[in-house]
């Protein structure tokens, strides 16, 4: 894959561009400040731009706000953004486009390589990836409502799927069967009055709007 | 007529104290003649601040007979006399106070005394005439009345005489102020030393500790790398989740010193932030915080530390689904007003965290006023002064 790093450190662009290389991807181009960010996505086009989100000049939302203006632009393009803290609120800008193709993950998942390299592969494949404490937030912030009624399971299941991840995944990390896993998706669509939708982003658009609706 | 004669027995009793202490300033004056005249020869400076202090009390207990018969008090403003002798000398002869006093002191030993005189002789003929023919024909008492007018005389001639100069009523609110100042003041710096010590211990005992540990995986993964790879991965295994878990630490520290979405997006944008991820219905309005200059960083992050607990407390405790915030930009500083439609109630000492909020803004010279009658609802406004 043909990838764009957009990343103001120097320690982490050089840790990003060896690992990326090191398992085949190609880096098209580092751009090392804000302004740069944008120009470089629109020339080379690539696969998936792996973006951090505050960068000079200003250190505060450049990253961010050059993903979302490139993909007003091209607008399938694939962004996968980094940052030191997640905020809900960035999700939902991310998302809020409706198109495909966007992670949000914490720098430290960067750690997790393998982890890391498959959720690069999803977004550049058009799926989401979510951090899991976006994910988290989420989750807990409401009371009362049918997120009660799910069992542990169904949760853990629900947790995993607004991550983004897709049926074989979730049943590898809870060890179950892809049998399994389609019953709770079942169940949690049923108790939650969502429409039962084919798996892939549109699912996890369906669940995060849910989640997201306050 | 009761009613006539129980006021004007205590306008009597105010004019016979009114002359007992005209008496008695007659033995002061006496006191501040030796004074005067002991100065002149030095020695006498010494008891000059005790005879000021003297002064001072008796116009003191004049302001409180004058405040017990009229309601009102009448304000003291005076140069705190302390430090050295030759300081306190000084501040004695150069309150302006002081000549106030005097001159209240030879006036009011006239008008001390007259008053009562004048009174005495309306005691007789009030009997006579109000007792008397007011009394047989029904009427209403004509002379007794003048003795409580005789005692308002007293509250207007003594209230003018004693009422601090416009200056000096300034200065002390300045020094009103400024007792202030230095109490929020000192607040801000002891709330700031806190603050310091817990980040520190933050940052020794978690992100420290667990970063000592991770290098102590690596050192031992390294001394039985060639011998027991089985050992090492699990090392390894180790030694990623303790970063983890420190980078995490470290996200919390830095959240709580200073929000980092407040830099990203300014107040308005973080507090729109906390209201999309409060689980509650919030509508934010914002009255010109948003453009021009921002807010020092101090205050925003206390506007935003408020704004969230007020959040957290309405979505856990007050069962409301909508709430509304609003920012405005004052010419003193910035306002915020937090108001849910829960159930009420909120108590500052049931742990809510109000106490929490008031400290913050307490730091910042800021006041914060939480409305929560039973039944709802519950309103939460902070002022926090700055200049933008």
């Amino acid at each position: 894959m043909r990838v764009v790093i957009a990343e103001d450190n120097a320690l982490l662009r050089e840790g990003m561009v060896l690992l990326l290389t090191s398992v085949g991807h190609e880096v098209a181009a580092v751009a090392a400040t804000g302004p740069e960010v944008l120009p470089a996505l629109l020339e080379h086009r690539p696969d998936v731009a792996v973006l951090d989100v505050r960068m000079p000049p200003g250190f505060r939302d450049e990253g961010l706000r050059a993903a979302l203006a490139a993909r007003e632009q091209i607008p399938d393009l694939p962004v996968l953004v980094l940052s030191q803290y997640v905020e809900e609120t960035y999700a939902a800008e991310l998302l809020s486009g409706g198109a495909g193709g966007v992670g949000y993950l914490l720098k430290d998942r960067v750690g997790r390589v393998d982890e890391f390299l498959d959720a690069l592969e999803r977004v550049a494949a058009g799926g989401t990836a979510l951090d899991p404490e976006v994910v988290t937030e989420l989750l807990t912030r409401r009371a009362d409502d049918p997120l009660d009624t799910l069992t542990p399971r169904e949760r853990e299941v629900l947790h995993l799927m607004a991550e983004g991840r897709d049926n074989t995944t979730i049943a590898t990390t809870l060890v179950v069967s892809d049998r399994a896993v389609s019953k709770h998706i079942g169940n949690v669509f049923l108790k939650l009055g969502l429409p039962q939708s084919d798996s892939g982003h549109r699912r996890v658009l369906a669940v995060l709007a849910y989640l997201n609706k306050g | 007529m009761r009613e006539t004669l129980g006021r004007a027995d205590r306008a009597s009793m105010q004019l016979l104290m009114g002359a007992g202490l005209a008496l008695l300033s007659y033995v002061f004056v006496g006191v501040l003649l030796f004074t005067v005249v002991a100065s002149l020869i030095v020695i006498g400076l010494g008891v000059l601040p005790e005879t000021v202090l003297l002064l001072r009390r008796m116009a003191g207990s004049k302001r409180r007979q004058v405040g017990r018969w009229s309601g009102t008090e009448i304000r003291e403003a005076y140069t705190p006399l302390t430090g050295t002798l030759v300081e306190r000398v000084r501040k004695a002869v150069k309150d302006p106070g002081t000549y106030r006093d005097l001159r209240w002191l030879f006036v009011h030993f006239v008008y001390g005394l007259a008053l009562l005189y004048v009174a005495l002789p309306l005691w007789v003929i009030g009997a006579l005439v109000d007792g008397v023919w007011c009394g047989l024909l029904g009427r209403k008492a004509v002379v007794l009345p003048l003795i409580g007018r005789l005692a308002e005389l007293d509250t207007r001639w003594s209230t003018a005489l004693l009422k601090p100069s416009p200056e000096a009523e300034r200065n002390a609110e300045l020094a009103q102020r400024v007792e202030e100042l230095t109490q929020t003041r000192a607040g801000a710096v002891a709330a700031h030393g806190a603050e310091l010590r817990r980040i520190e211990r933050d940052l020794h005992d978690g992100t420290q500790a667990r970063l000592v540990a991770l290098s102590m995986r690596m050192g031992l993964a390294r001394r039985v790398y060639d011998t027991d790879p089985e050992a090492v991965r699990k090392l390894l295994a180790d030694a990623q989740d303790q970063a983890e878990e420190a980078l995490a630490e470290l996200r919390h520290v830095v959240r709580g010193i200073h929000p980092p979405i407040l830099t990203d997006r300014g107040l308005v944008g973080a507090v729109r932030a906390l209201a999309a991820s409060s689980g509650l219905d919030v509508s934010v309005r914002d009255d010109g915080v948003a453009d021009g200059p921002r807010a020092p960083a101090a205050v925003e992050a206390a506007a935003y530390f408020v704004v969230a607990e007020a959040l957290t407390n309405a979505a856990k405790h007050s069962g409301a689904r909508r709430a509304t915030v609003e920012l405005a930009r004052g010419a003193a500083g910035l306002r915020l007003l937090v108001r849910d439609e829960g159930q009420g109630g909120a108590d500052e000492s049931g742990g809510s965290g109000l106490l929490g909020m008031r400290r913050r803004v307490a730091a910042l010279d800021g006041t914060m006023e939480v409305v929560s009658p039973a039944g709802g609802p519950t309103e939460i406004g902070v002022e926090l002064p700055c200049v933008w």
